[in-house]
């Protein structure tokens, strides 16, 4: 049996009439003209975007400043160049892919591969500049930044929720995990502006891993949210 | 099936708070979403639950259409997201009922073969709930690969993929009906 035959077939079945009972159309057109009022339609996706990024970098920027920015003078001028701009291309696509998770219908990026893309992204650009292997206090400075980076990625998160809460997510689930993986972004923004430790375990572990934590606990709330729902 | 452009019209309007266009819509996108939910083996019953809860989720989420973006993947991923809804809750409760005796599982119904395959569910049936709903968005509601990608969550490879198991699976079951309509002819 060829294609063009199965086709045939399904467009003959999908000809027969389906019928609705007309009292169920007149039910629902009802109900929705009860509350029929205009409404004003969301901003366009690339305004949407671009006000979550300027969230991020200043939640990053506040953060940074609150802290210092010890990293960022410490940097040479080829690790700013790398560093700040892969971390603005992370940020952007993560800011489109979750306006595309809050609507409907709209094309998207696999989350699971954006927050693997991304954080893999971030630990080549940092493999690629910082040599330093040793390892001083590497645990006690690392649990210091990864709780500083998540702790900066909860006022990013909110403020995205905030500009963001007129959508709405079809896969909550999805949309909780790039939320994070945005989040974790702002708060890794941030480490980089502030962390003068440029050891290289240090750097790739402890500040790249605030992006998947940081999304997988997105992912958590949005899975907390569908079972509430 | 209806002219894109004329949905989009209806869909703004709709958003403005014309009540003749939410009424068109949902005379013109009733019966295909009604469709949608037979086809992936909802009852007849269920099947108008799913239409009201998903045309009451459209209302609210009304403000989230963009004119210019294509309509049909609008409608459907919430469709989709309120079936997918309703069977999560669905299998809550019945996880926690206890059957007093074993059901056996319903088997597919076989393709009529006096009359031919007129049944689009019947005809549907055997494939897996991802394929059927490729299947009838793509060659029901019309949409094209891109826009079932937009209302599945997935990219359009996948689609392409899932099409193309889904009419393996309908050649392997229809070749067998034309053999048994052969041979019962044959011996008729």
């Amino acid at each position: 049996m060829r294609d063009r035959e199965i086709d045939a077939i399904l467009n003959q079945a999908a000809q027969a009439p389906n019928d609705v009972d007309p009292a169920l159309l007149a039910s629902i057109a009802n109900s929705v003209g009860r509350s029929l009022t205009p409404v004003r339609p969301l901003p366009p996706a690339w305004a949407l975007a671009g006000g979550l990024v300027l969230i991020s970098v200043a939640v990053a920027l506040a953060g940074a400043g609150r802290l210092g920015f010890y990293g960022i003078q410490k940097m040479s001028v080829l690790d700013r160049a790398l560093i700040f701009p892969a971390l603005g291309l992370l940020l952007w696509l993560a800011a489109t892919a979750s306006v595309a998770e809050m609507i409907p219908g709209r094309r998207r990026v696999s989350p699971p591969i954006l927050l693997g893309a991304g954080s893999l992204a971030l630990v080549t650009v940092f493999a690629i500049l910082f040599r330093d292997y040793h390892t001083h206090h590497f645990v006690h400075e690392g649990i210091a930044c990864l709780s500083a980076g998540l702790l900066h990625a909860i006022p990013a998160a909110l403020a995205s929720w905030v500009l963001l809460r007129r959508g709405f997510a079809v896969n909550p689930v999805a949309a909780g995990l790039v939320a994070g993986t945005l989040a974790g972004l702002a708060g890794v923004t941030m480490l980089e502006l502030h962390c003068p430790n440029f050891e290289a375990p240090h750097v790739m572990l402890w500040h790249t891993a605030v992006v998947p934590m940081s999304g997988a606990a997105g992912a958590l709330l949005g899975w907390l949210s569908n079972r509430r729902a | 099936m209806h002219s894109e452009s004329d949905l989009e019209i209806l869909m703004a309007r709709y958003q403005q708070g014309d009540y003749a266009a939410a009424t068109a819509l949902i005379h013109q996108l009733g019966p295909q979403l009604h469709r949608f939910f037979l086809v992936q083996s909802a009852g007849r019953g269920d099947a108008d639950d799913l239409l009201q809860e998903t045309w009451l989720r459209i209302h609210e989420v009304r403000h989230t259409y963009r004119t210019g973006e294509p309509v049909l993947p609008w409608f459907y991923a919430i469709a989709r997201h309120i079936r997918v809804d309703h069977y999560r809750r669905a299998l809550r409760t019945t996880g926690r009922e206890q059957p007093l005796e074993e059901v056996p599982e319903p088997a597919a119904a076989p393709p009529t073969a006096s009359g031919g395959i007129t049944d689009l569910q019947d005809l549907l049936a055997p494939l897996p709930a991802s394929q059927r709903e490729v299947i009838e968005m793509l060659k029901i509601a019309g949409m094209s690969l891109e826009e079932v990608a937009r209302a599945t969550s997935s990219t359009v490879g996948s689609v392409k993929q899932k099409a193309h198991r889904a009419y393996a699976k309908l050649r392997e079951r229809l070749s067998g009906v034309a053999l048994n309509e052969g041979r019962a002819g044959g011996f008729g």
